[in-house]
């Protein structure tokens, strides 16, 4: 077999690692401020990743982020201490996975609104379920971490799940495993009559991205030092994370990198001098999104803008048209 | 070959609620036969196709492909085992290109299994449908009729034994019906497929086929020749009546 690079390849390699080496520089120059809006955004970025990995490609919309999140935060936290910041990262990610395994075999048979809304349920389920826990059984009710690694550390962790997420979708696209998940979301009984079986490659997505937001869940947790179920299994997670995906372009590779860095933006500009702007301005873009862009922010290319002109144009001369008809 | 037919369905039973859409139909088919099913509108052949491809689950009887029991099988399975199908209307990845399309089978049904040199690459399975010209193109942007023969090609590329043909001459021309019928005569002949073919133009079935089931409101009602068919007073009287009496 010929080695043969792809252009396409060749330029998503060649971005990601020009944006890694950028943001390994930001700790080093940057405030502290600034060093804390990275991180959010490459959290975001990691959590928008490889939630569009699965859900971007198969169109199953998943809220389960936030599980996944707060199982990795919960199995980070209470384990950190024993088994070193690599081992609590590694098992964040794989309890998180073994979590999307179980609750995927019982719910990815389902599609649509049902598969959503079981996902956010489930969610649910589990933070009710640890908060009941905390209580009754270790008496507390949230958590505090004593010994965290440095700053530097926890960034350069979320940096690395984040080139890890953004690498794994490259890898992903170019594989079998990618074919299948993108047949699976363009007509999943046609891709099993041709011999995929959906329900593992279903499962088995599920997992991937599970995995990769318990790891995120577990690196946060250190930032945060405190974490209780009401914050690290907050749906907001979920729900951000999925509107950063669809507002930058869940089907593509760079849309929800992209969105993650205007949210992180916005969120940190906004949030702490007018909330409620920050939130409205969420909902605009996630509404003039689906309206007009629905492949996302990725796909706004300078031809986007020529049609919208023409559109525009055109709506305008059919009203004055409609006008005139109208007065006489 | 260990003796056992290709493909065999045993009572096959697949009810919606109350209805009952294929009602107990047994049916065997053995390598290399070209066999066609017909039966008036909701007689349940597209169901009884369902059935046969694990795409929908019986309700009660038992799937055996050469000797091997399918029953209640994912429709994967089916693939893998060599059973290979269309859509009556065409369901192919319209995003895809038409090269891509044909891929996807190769990459998954057709990984293992073994390929006769005209199923050898997406190339030569693009060369048998005669769709070389279009490989680069959308295949949402080709035209019905060439979806209809991608449709085979994505089966195809599953490397089938069996291949289950859901009315791909419906809308043609009749130009394009006889074409139709000499690929899948070839595809027969050289490949050494079982064909099992519906359509719901029954002349046009009948003059290219072996072999003919017909189904009546769920029920097998005849099964033999075209001749021994057309003669047979249940279908005569069911469904084929003024046509046949009809035609000179």
């Amino acid at each position: 077999m010929k080695l043969h690079i792809k252009p396409a390849l060749a330029r998503d390699l060649l971005v990601l690692f020009a944006l890694t080496g950028w943001a390994l520089a930001i700790p080093y120059f940057g405030s502290e401020f600034m060093v804390s809006m990275a991180l959010t955004c490459l959290m975001y970025a990691a959590l928008a990743s490889s939630w569009s990995l699965f859900c971007g490609t198969t169109r199953y919309l998943s809220l389960a982020t936030a599980a996944f999140f707060g199982v990795g935060a919960y199995t980070g936290a209470i384990l950190l201490e024993q088994i070193g910041w690599f081992g609590a990262i590694t098992l964040g990610a794989a309890v998180a996975a073994a979590v999307a395994v179980v609750m995927g075999a019982a719910v990815l048979h389902l599609r649509g609104t049902y598969f959503a809304v079981l996902t956010f349920g489930m969610t649910e389920l589990i933070r009710h379920a640890i908060t009941w826990w905390e209580k009754q059984v270790t008496g507390t009710v949230g958590r505090v971490l004593a010994v965290v690694p440095e700053r530097d550390t926890v960034y350069l962790t979320v940096l690395a799940l984040a080139v890890a997420a953004i690498g794994v979708s490259i890898m992903v696209r170019r594989s079998r495993f990618g074919l299948a998940m993108a047949g699976i979301g363009a007509d999943e009984q046609r891709a099993q009559t041709l011999g995929v079986n959906t329900r593992l490659v279903k499962i088995g997505g599920f997992a991937l991205t599970a995995a990769f937001a318990g790891a995120v869940g577990a690196a946060m947790s250190a930032r945060w030092t405190y974490i209780d179920p009401a914050t690290v299994f907050n749906p907001f997670i979920g729900f951000q994370t999925v509107l950063i995906a669809l507002i930058g372009g869940a089907a593509t590779l760079w849309g929800p990198l992209i969105a993650a860095v205007v949210f992180s933006l916005l969120a940190e500009t906004l949030r702490l001098q007018a909330p409620q702007v920050y939130m409205m301005s969420l909902g605009l873009l996630l509404i003039l999104c689906v309206l007009y862009l629905p492949g996302g922010l990725a796909s706004l290319r300078t031809a986007t803008f020529g049609q919208w002109r023409d559109d525009t144009s055109q709506w305008w001369r059919e009203r004055t048209r409609a006008g005139k008809k109208g007065a006489r | 070959m260990n003796g056992h037919p290709l493909l065999e369905a045993r009572a096959v039973t697949v009810r919606f609620g109350g209805l009952v859409a294929v009602d107990a139909v047994s049916a065997a088919f053995a390598p290399g036969e070209l066999v066609g099913i017909i039966g008036p509108n909701g007689a349940g052949k597209t169901t009884f196709f369902n059935a046969l491809s694990g795409v929908v689950e019986v309700s009660s009887g038992e799937l055996f492909a050469q000797g091997r029991r399918l029953t209640g099988a994912s429709p994967h399975r089916y693939a893998h085992h060599g059973i290979a199908r269309t859509f009556q209307t065409p369901r192919v990845f319209a995003e895809l290109s038409v090269a891509a399309n044909i891929d996807f089978g190769l990459q998954f049904a057709g990984r293992k299994r073994d390929a006769s040199w005209l199923l050898k690459d997406e190339a030569s399975i693009l060369h048998l449908i005669g769709l070389a010209a279009q490989a680069g193109l959308p295949a949402g942007a080709i035209t019905p009729s060439q979806q209809r023969l991608l449709e085979i090609g994505m089966a195809l590329a599953t490397r089938p034994r069996l291949l289950l043909l859901d009315e791909v001459a419906a809308g043609l021309t009749e130009g394009e019906v006889d074409q139709m019928a000499q690929l899948i005569r070839r595809l027969r002949d050289e490949l050494d497929l079982t064909v099992i073919w519906i359509e719901h133009a029954v002349t046009t079935l009948l003059n290219y086929v072996e072999r003919v089931i017909v189904l009546h409101q769920g029920r097998k009602i005849a099964d033999g020749t075209p001749a021994e068919v057309v003669r047979h007073a249940e279908v005569v009287d069911a469904y084929l009546g003024d046509e046949m009496v009809e035609a000179p």
